[in-house]
């Protein structure tokens, strides 16, 4: 009987609806979480394993020695590498391919990496609007670098300590 | 007799022969020992202490390499105090090491890698700063990276035990220990290659290789050597349909574990963009590429409308074509009904081929006390069975020559005579006569008018106090006219002195074009097929310029009107332009299966290591659809294998050759033409490295002064197009010309 009692006052005293709109006017005052992409963005980990690029040293100098190791280890075999000794006797890419549907972005070209050279930017938008146009070739990579080069490099360094 | 003791190593009974160190029982049992200086093929030299293993009762580890077993020996390599030994000895030897391994080409097959894996500390305690080592460049063909080298001095052990050229060192002590050559003009040994092979580090690699790919992203393919008349063993490591590098492969009773220079970077020559891709048709005097149904079609055509009789036909093919490249090629021919065919196309006298047998296997080389050479520069002509001979030196066996020039051998010569090519005969004739007077026979009539010199006198009682003698003919003799009666002399000489013998006089596949009967027996010889009145003809790899004897008659010949010339080449050459009517290209060594007999006479096959270059096919199938389109039976192969059955099942005919003993007139001063061993063929010819060396820039007429007053010749001038150098080495009468230049103007 009581209980009967008190189901009537709470639904004439629409206390559910009450419930409800106080998380309403809650989340009416608080700040939004919805993030404006691509205007606004999400902080991104510096770990973060995005479109990838090759790196150049602070004076110009490219970093890769083409020592295939990224290509060795690359689980997707994304990777196809070409190389030269330069004129200078470097031994240097003459070619350095990455098919972007292959690649699962798994890091392990980073990692084997010797040089830094090959790394994952923070980029995780981009298109292609040619079927060729996944593959990306040493000048595009090298251009990514040069254009991220800061972002990178704060990256590594914010991760260094603990590597 | 061998006793066999018994030892122990970690807890496993081996048996081993006293006196045999631990590491070769340790290998044989399949044991790991660690090891960087120890090399099977060398002198223990026991410097880089990677094999410190712990002999129960020793108070410290011993290296394995050095320590000889001896009976109840307890042996372990990997018990606590071995494996300290062996890490310490690792840490020391990385001191100093450079970590480059990214850019090192050795790097993936380095034994420093894969020992510093296992035995290697992960963190360096080496603070101060790493050796810098200064690099001389060696030569063309091997790349120096001396801060890399761990100072095993197998490549200084090898230079002075296998190559007999004393050419790396040791110099300074301690830090400013070095490796160097001696001499700034680089290695010039015809075997330096194996150095690459003995490195265990990345000091010494391969200058064509260098940068190229990494040694996982090759595969390697089991083939044989086709230059030279051993068939050296050898893997094709292949990347993306291209021979990247060519090294050594084990066969104890062939090549051992080296192989030589020729053999290792003529891979570059298949390489070389100056091949003939497309089938080319000549109409009314201009080239036009075709198809291959169009190519096969005009030369078909051509045959038939040419060579009405199967006899105005002819063929010759290169040396170092394959078996079934040259069976199918004589079955073409005779099925056409011709028997004008011949391989031999550097000879002036074609008639010696079967006068001389060699029946010495490449080990029973070894055993031998005494080498007559004749006519040869053995050490580049044929450089694996120069080195069975040097391994005989070695063990104490005395070596004469009879050459027209006192070579640069890597032994000693007890006893040399000089003779120019029309002395030959005398020569041989003289030492026959001695050796029959010593051992007194009955002396044949021929030699009645024979004069004994005191030098021929020398060389038969050297060879008549050897007990396992060997005579060997060289290269030399092919130029010469009466070069039946020098194979037949030698023989001869052979038999007096009970001397076994090698007939090196023609190299590359030569054994299988004897196989195969690929000469004529009523026919017409390569000298005649290329001066009479045949009007069709199918040259097979030949490039008449290099490869005949009298070229510039060749190209003449070949020029006629008349003549209707198709050619199967792999390379493209501007004087075979000249003369052929279609050009169909066929596929290079590595790239076609085929099968190698050499001079044991052990045929070994292999398969393509990579696919035939641009619309090439390989010769065998080429000949068949010839074969095909012109009607001819028996040419139902669908595999080379099938051909290779057929050709080695059939016994080769033997035709006696009958030699005149009487001496053929020759002129007063003659010529010995040789090409540098890599001028050799066609392929090699294309390799650019090989032709960097010393070896391969070699282009000198040498002549004595003498001589060279007769034919009014000074230092510098030009003898057939080769610079004349006047030294005393050559014999009287003759020039020597050594050379990487073609015979464009012909020798007689």
């Amino acid at each position: 009987m009581i209980n009967k009692i008190k189901k009537f006052f709470k639904d004439f005293g629409l206390s559910e609806i009450r419930a409800g709109m106080k998380i309403t006017g809650k989340q009416l005052t608080s700040d939004k979480i919805t993030v404006q992409f691509p205007e606004e963005r999400t902080p991104i980990s510096p770990r973060f394993r995005g479109l990838l690029a090759l790196r150049r040293y602070p004076n110009g100098e490219e970093r890769c020695i083409a020592c295939k190791l990224c290509e060795a280890v690359c689980p997707a075999n994304a990777i196809t590498i070409e190389s030269e000794m330069r004129d200078d006797g470097t031994r240097r890419t003459t070619q350095y391919d990455i098919d972007l549907f292959k690649c699962i972005f798994c890091g392990f070209c980073e990692e084997a990496c010797p040089v830094d050279a090959i790394v994952g930017t923070h980029i995780f938008d981009y298109a292609f609007e040619t079927r060729e146009g996944s593959i990306i070739d040493k000048e595009g990579l090298m251009e990514i670098g040069d254009k991220h080069e800061k972002a990178i490099s704060k990256a590594r360094q914010e991760d260094s300590k603990y590597r | 007799m061998m006793v066999d003791i018994e030892i122990e190593i970690d807890g496993k009974v081996v048996h081993g022969y006293p006196g045999e160190s631990l590491i070769s029982i340790a290998d044989r049992e399949g044991i790991d020992i660690p090891r960087f200086c120890y090399h099977k093929k060398l002198s223990v030299a026991a410097n880089c202490r990677m094999c410190l293993v712990d002999i129960e009762g020793n108070p410290t580890p011993q290296p394995a390499c050095s320590t000889l077993s001896s009976a109840g020996m307890k042996v372990h390599t990997n018990n606590e105090k071995a494996k300290t030994a062996q890490k310490a000895v690792m840490e020391f030897l990385l001191i100093n090491h450079p970590l480059d391994c990214p850019i090192c080409d050795q790097g993936g097959e380095c034994e420093l890698q894969d020992v510093a894996m296992e035995y290697g500390s992960d963190i360096s305690r080496f603070t101060e700063g790493k050796r810098i080592v200064d690099d001389k460049g060696i030569g063309a063909l091997i790349q120096t990276d001396m801060t890399r080298c761990i100072h095993c001095t197998r490549c200084v052990r090898f230079g002075a035990e296998v190559a007999g050229i004393v050419e790396m060192g040791a110099t300074g002590r301690g830090e400013d220990l070095k490796i160097e050559p001696f001499l700034s003009e680089g290695i010039q040994s015809e075997l330096s290659g194996n150095m690459i092979d003995v490195c265990p580090v990345g000091a010494l690699t391969s200058k064509p290789f260098r940068y190229d790919v990494r040694s996982w992203q090759m595969n390697s393919i089991q083939t044989i050597a086709r230059h030279d008349l051993v068939g050296s063993n050898i893997f094709t490591q292949t990347h993306k349909n291209k021979v990247k590098r060519v090294v050594a492969r084990d066969n104890e009773s062939i090549n051992e574990t080296w192989i030589s220079d020729r053999d290792r970077f003529s891979y570059q020559g298949v390489n070389n963009e100056n091949r003939v891709l497309i089938p080319k048709i000549k109409i009314e005097g201009e080239w036009q590429d075709t198809s291959w149904d169009d190519a096969l079609d005009f030369a078909t055509n051509g045959i038939k409308k040419h060579a009405k009789e199967g006899s105005q036909f002819g063929t010759l093919a290169s040396k170092n074509a394959t078996l079934e490249e040259l069976y199918l090629l004589q079955k073409f021919t005779r099925g056409l009904g011709s028997d004008n065919l011949d391989y031999r196309l550097d000879a002036s006298n074609p008639n010696n081929a079967k006068v001389l047998e060699s029946n010495i296997s490449l080990t029973e080389l070894e055993t031998i006390d005494h080498a007559l050479i004749v006519n040869s520069y053995l050490r580049l002509e044929q450089p694996m069975i120069n080195h069975r001979i040097r391994k005989a030196t070695l063990n104490g066996a005395s070596v004469s020559t009879i050459n027209a020039k006192a070579f640069d051998f890597n032994y000693r010569i007890s006893h040399s005579v000089l003779t120019s090519p029309q002395n030959t005969v005398a020569t041989l004739s003289g030492v026959l006569k001695a050796l029959h007077d010593k051992s007194s026979k009955t002396l044949p009539d021929y030699l009645n008018s024979v004069t004994v010199h005191e030098t021929h006198t020398d060389i038969a009682n050297v060879l008549l106090n050897a007990k396992n003698p060997v005579v060997v003919l060289g290269e030399h003799m092919n130029g010469n006219t009466c070069s039946d009666q020098v194979a037949k002399l030698v023989s001869e000489i052979a038999k007096a002195s009970d001397a076994k013998t090698i007939n090196a006089s023609l190299t590359g596949n030569t054994h299988s074009a004897e196989r195969v009967n690929f000469r004529p027996d009523n026919g017409k010889n390569a000298l005649q097929i290329l001066s009479s009145d045949l009007t069709a003809f199918a040259l097979f790899d030949v490039y008449p310029n290099f490869d005949c004897i009298d070229s510039k008659n060749a190209i003449e010949h070949l020029s006629r009107d008349d003549a209707f010339v198709v050619v199967m080449n792999s390379f493209d050459d501007e004087s075979v332009s000249s003369f052929a009517n279609v050009i169909l290209p066929i596929a290079s060594f590595y790239e076609t299966s085929g099968t190698h007999i050499n001079v044991d006479n052990i045929a070994q096959s292999y398969s393509a290591s990579v696919k035939s270059a641009g619309e090439s096919k390989p010769g065998w199938k080429v000949i068949k659809v010839l074969a095909d389109l012109l009607n001819l039976q028996g040419f139902d192969f669908t595999d080379s294998s099938q051909i290779a059955d057929e050709a080695l099942s059939l016994t080769p005919r033997i035709s006696e050759i009958e030699v005149p003993t009487s001496n053929s007139k020759m002129p007063n001063i003659t010529t010995v033409w040789q090409y540098t061993p890599y001028a050799s063929d066609v392929v090699v010819r294309h390799a650019s490295s090989l032709q960097q060396t010393q070896i391969g820039q070699m282009s000198e007429a040498s002549v004595c002064k003498a001589t060279a007053k007769l034919l009014k010749l000074s230092e510098g001038d030009l003898y057939k197009g080769v610079p004349v150098n006047i030294n005393e080495s050559v014999a009287e009468g003759c020039v020597f010309v050594h050379t990487n230049l073609p015979r464009q103007l012909g020798v007689v």
